[in-house]
C-alpha cells in the first residue's frame, strides 16, 4: 500500500500568508507578474515540502497555481474564455466557468513548466494532475460545439495533448480528476470514450472520482483503461468500500474525509483499510484523502495527513 | 410607503464606507475597542438608512454594517460553534469556516438590538435578517451531530428563537436566507423541514433569499419552503429561471433581482425595467418586488447606491406603464 494525495493543498494558513499578501499586492499593482510568479514558486516549494514531510509515498505539487480545477486549461487553451464565478458542486467554493467560443486547441505544454519545477523540488515520487474531460465539459458554457458528446471529446483531445506533454516531461502517473463522472453517472459511456482518448497518450492514469458515491458505477469503472481508480468511501452514504472487488485496477481509497474537520482516529482508518484488504491484495490499494485538502483549514489538513500515514503504517502495508 | 405595487427592496448588505473598513481592520488587530467600532457601525447604518430613504426604497435593510460573513456572524454568537482556520472560497478570498463542535444553543439575541436601532431611524419598514439553518449547516463543518438533518434541525431551533424575538421587537418582514439550499438538491426536504421549524409561529412576512446555484434542480419543490416570499437572483442568470414558471407556476411572492451585483458596471434603467416586465409575466404586480440580485457588500458605497438607484428608477418606469394601462381611455 502507498499513501498519496489528490487535488489542491491549502495554499495558505493563518501562519503562512506570503502568497495571500503577494496576490493582494499584485491586485493593487504593487507586484508585477514576475514577482508574483516567484512567490507562487516559493509557495509550491512550501506545499511540496509539507507533503514530503508528512511521509506520503506519492505526492503532487499542491496545485498552488490553480485557481480552480478548470482554470489552468481555460486560461491556456485557444477557443476558451473565462466566464462568471459558479459554485463548485456542493461546496462553498467557487470556480470560474469556462466559456467555449471556438474549437479548443492546445500545444499540450500547459502544465510542463510547473511539473518540471515541482520535480526539481520533490524528494519522493511526484505525480501530475489534469481536469477530467467530462467535468470540464459539463461545467463549461458552450457557444461552439453542438452537443455534450462533441464538447467532451474535444476537451478529451486537448487534455490528451496535455498528458502527452507531461509524459514527455517525465510524468509517470497522471491523476484525472473527474467528479462529474460520479455526479452524473448517466454519462459514464461518454466519460469512458473520453478517457480512452486520454489513455492513448501512453502515460498511466489515475481516475479520481470524488464528492459523490461511486456505488452505481463500480462495475462500469472496472472497464476504464486506467491504472488506478480513486473512490471516496467516506463523504456520503456509500457502500463502495464493501464492493471494491468489482474493480480491476489499483484502488486509491479515499479514507480521510477532506471535507470535514473532525480528525479520524488511527484505529478508525485501520478498520477501513482492513475491509479493503479483505477484498484486494495490498499492492492494489493506495490510501488517500477523499478529495483535495484545500477544503480544510491548513492545520486540520496536516493532522489528517499525519493520521493517514500512521494508519497505513499500523495496517502493515507501509514501511515505518 | 409608496402607493402600492412593485415594492422595492434590497437583499440586505451594502458596501461599507472606508472609515468602517479601516475600523474593522483595526479592531481585528486589537487597535480599537468594541465600543469605538460599534459607534462607527451605527453611524454607517444611519447613513445607509438615509440613503435608502433618499433613493425612495420601500422596504429597508440595515445594510449589515456590523457583519462580515453571513454564517460566521451567527456562529461567533452561538454556543456550540468554534471558528476554524482559513479556507479558500475563490482566488484570494478566504474565510474562517465555522465548525459545529458541540450542541448548538443561543445564549442571547444576536440581531434584535440592531433591528431596534435601525427601525428607530425610519418610518419605513426594516427587515429582520437571518441566515437559514440549512445554509448555516452547509457552510460549516459538522463534527457534533450524527446526521446533517439532526444538525439542521438543531440550528433551526436557534434561528426560530431569533426570528420570534425579531417579530416581538416589531419586525414585519423577516428574511431567513438559504443561498445553499440547492447545494445538495436531494436534501431539500431537510431544508424545508428546518424552515418549517423557524417560521411556525411567525405572523411577519417571511422571505428567503436564494442565489448562485442550480435553482432548476430544486424547482418546483422549493415552492414547499414555508416562507411567503422567495428572493431570487435573476439578472445574473439572464432571467432563465423564469422559464421554469411556464410549466410549474410560481405560487409565492417573488423578489426579483434585476441588477447584477458582481460587476462594477450597472445595467441601464431600461434594461432593469425589462427585467421587471419579464417578472410580471409570471407574478402579479402586487406580489413582485424588484431589487438587486444579491447583497451588495462586495461593492463600494457608490456602486451600491447606483445599483439601488437603477432598481428604483426602473420600478417607477414600469409603475407608470401599469398606471397608464389601468386608466380608462
Amino acid at each position: 500500500m502507498k499513501t498519496t494525495v489528490i487535488g489542491a493543498y491549502p495554499k495558505i494558513s493563518d501562519e503562512h500568508q506570503d502568497l495571500r499578501r503577494a496576490l493582494h499586492r499584485h491586485d493593487r499593482g504593487e507586484l508585477d507578474a514576475d514577482g508574483l510568479s516567484g512567490v507562487l514558486d516559493e509557495s509550491t516549494r512550501w506545499a511540496i515540502g509539507e507533503l514530503d514531510w508528512a511521509g506520503l509515498d506519492v505526492i503532487n505539487d499542491g496545485q498552488v497555481r490553480w485557481d480552480d480545477l478548470l482554470a489552468p486549461f481555460a486560461r491556456a487553451w485557444t477557443g476558451c474564455d473565462r466566464g462568471p464565478l459558479e459554485r463548485f458542486y456542493d461546496n462553498n467554493t467557487y470556480f470560474r466557468q469556462p466559456v467555449i467560443t471556438g474549437p479548443i486547441t492546445t500545444e499540450g505544454t500547459t502544465l510542463v513548466r510547473d511539473f518540471e519545477f515541482a520535480r526539481g523540488v520533490a524528494r519522493g515520487q511526484l505525480k501530475a494532475a489534469v481536469c477530467g474531460p467530462l467535468t470540464f465539459a459539463t461545467l463549461a458554457e458552450d457557444h461552439h460545439y453542438r452537443s455534450l458528446e462533441d464538447r467532451t471529446l474535444a476537451v478529451a483531445d486537448a487534455i490528451a495533448a496535455e498528458i502527452r506533454g507531461l509524459g514527455a516531461a517525465g510524468a509517470t502517473l497522471v491523476d484525472v480528476e473527474e467528479p462529474a463522472l460520479v455526479a452524473h453517472p448517466e454519462h459514464f459511456a461518454l466519460a469512458r470514450a473520453a478517457i480512452e482518448r486520454l489513455a492513448l497518450a501512453g502515460v498511466p492514469l489515475a481516475l479520481q472520482t470524488y464528492f459523490f458515491p461511486a456505488d452505481p458505477l463500480l462495475d462500469a469503472l472496472a472497464a476504464f483503461p486506467v491504472a488506478q481508480v480513486g473512490v471516496d468511501v467516506r463523504s456520503r452514504d456509500t457502500h463502495a468500500l464493501e464492493r471494491l472487488n468489482a474493480l480491476r485496477q489499483t484502488v486509491v481509497l479515499g479514507i480521510v474525509d477532506a471535507r470535514n474537520t473532525r480528525v479520524e482516529t488511527e484505529s478508525e482508518l485501520v478498520g477501513l483499510i482492513e475491509t479493503a484488504l479483505r477484498q484486494l491484495p495490498a499492492d492494489y490499494v493506495w490510501l488517500a484523502p477523499t478529495t483535495g485538502l484545500e477544503y480544510l483549514p491548513h492545520d486540520v489538513a496536516v493532522k489528517k495527513l499525519k493520521v493517514l500515514v500512521a494508519a497505513a503504517h499500523a495496517a502493515g502495508g507501509v514501511k515505518a | 410607503m409608496s402607493d402600492q405595487v412593485l415594492l422595492t427592496t434590497t437583499v440586505g448588505s451594502f458596501g461599507k464606507p472606508e472609515y468602517l473598513q479601516k475600523a474593522r481592520n483595526a479592531s481585528a488587530r486589537g487597535k480599537i475597542g468594541e465600543s469605538e467600532l460599534n459607534e462607527l457601525e451605527r453611524k454607517a447604518t444611519e447613513e445607509w438608512i438615509r440613503r435608502q430613504e433618499r433613493l425612495d426604497i420601500d422596504i429597508l435593510v440595515d445594510g449589515e454594517m456590523y457583519r462580515g460573513d453571513m454564517v460566521a456572524y451567527f456562529a461567533e454568537r452561538l454556543d456550540g460553534f468554534r471558528i476554524g482556520g482559513l479556507v479558500r472560497s475563490y482566488g484570494n478570498r478566504y474565510y474562517h469556516k465555522p465548525i459545529i463542535a458541540s450542541k448548538v444553543g443561543r445564549p442571547k439575541p444576536m440581531t434584535v438590538d440592531w433591528f431596534r436601532y435601525t427601525q428607530s431611524l425610519t418610518d419605513r419598514p426594516v427587515k429582520g435578517m437571518l441566515t437559514g439553518p440549512y445554509t448555516m449547516l452547509d457552510w460549516s463543518y459538522n463534527e457534533a451531530y450524527k446526521t446533517r438533518r439532526d444538525a439542521a434541525l438543531a440550528l433551526a431551533e436557534v434561528v426560530r428563537q431569533e426570528a420570534e424575538d425579531l417579530q416581538a421587537a416589531g419586525a414585519r418582514y423577516i428574511r431567513i436566507d438559504e443561498p445553499a439550499i440547492h447545494a445538495r438538491p436531494e436534501e431539500i426536504d431537510i431544508a424545508i423541514e428546518a424552515m418549517g421549524v423557524v417560521t411556525q409561529n411567525l405572523d411577519a412576512k417571511t422571505i428567503s433569499h436564494i442565489c448562485y446555484g442550480d435553482f432548476a434542480a430544486i424547482y418546483p419543490k422549493v415552492l414547499e419552503l414555508p416562507v411567503d416570499q422567495l428572493d431570487l437572483a435573476m439578472a445574473n442568470y439572464g432571467y432563465r429561471w423564469l422559464e421554469l414558471f411556464n410549466k410549474d407556476p410560481f405560487t409565492k411572492e417573488l423578489a426579483i433581482g434585476i441588477v447584477d451585483v458582481h460587476s462594477h458596471e450597472t445595467e441601464t434603467v431600461a434594461t432593469a425595467a425589462e427585467g421587471i416586465r419579464k417578472g410580471l409575466r409570471h407574478v402579479s404586480k402586487e406580489r413582485l418586488l424588484p431589487h438587486p440580485d444579491c447583497g451588495l457588500k462586495t461593492r463600494s458605497v457608490e456602486e451600491s447606491e447606483e445599483k439601488c438607484r437603477v432598481v428604483v428608477e426602473a420600478t417607477k418606469v414600469v409603475r407608470k406603464e401599469l398606471a397608464r394601462e389601468a386608466t380608462p381611455a
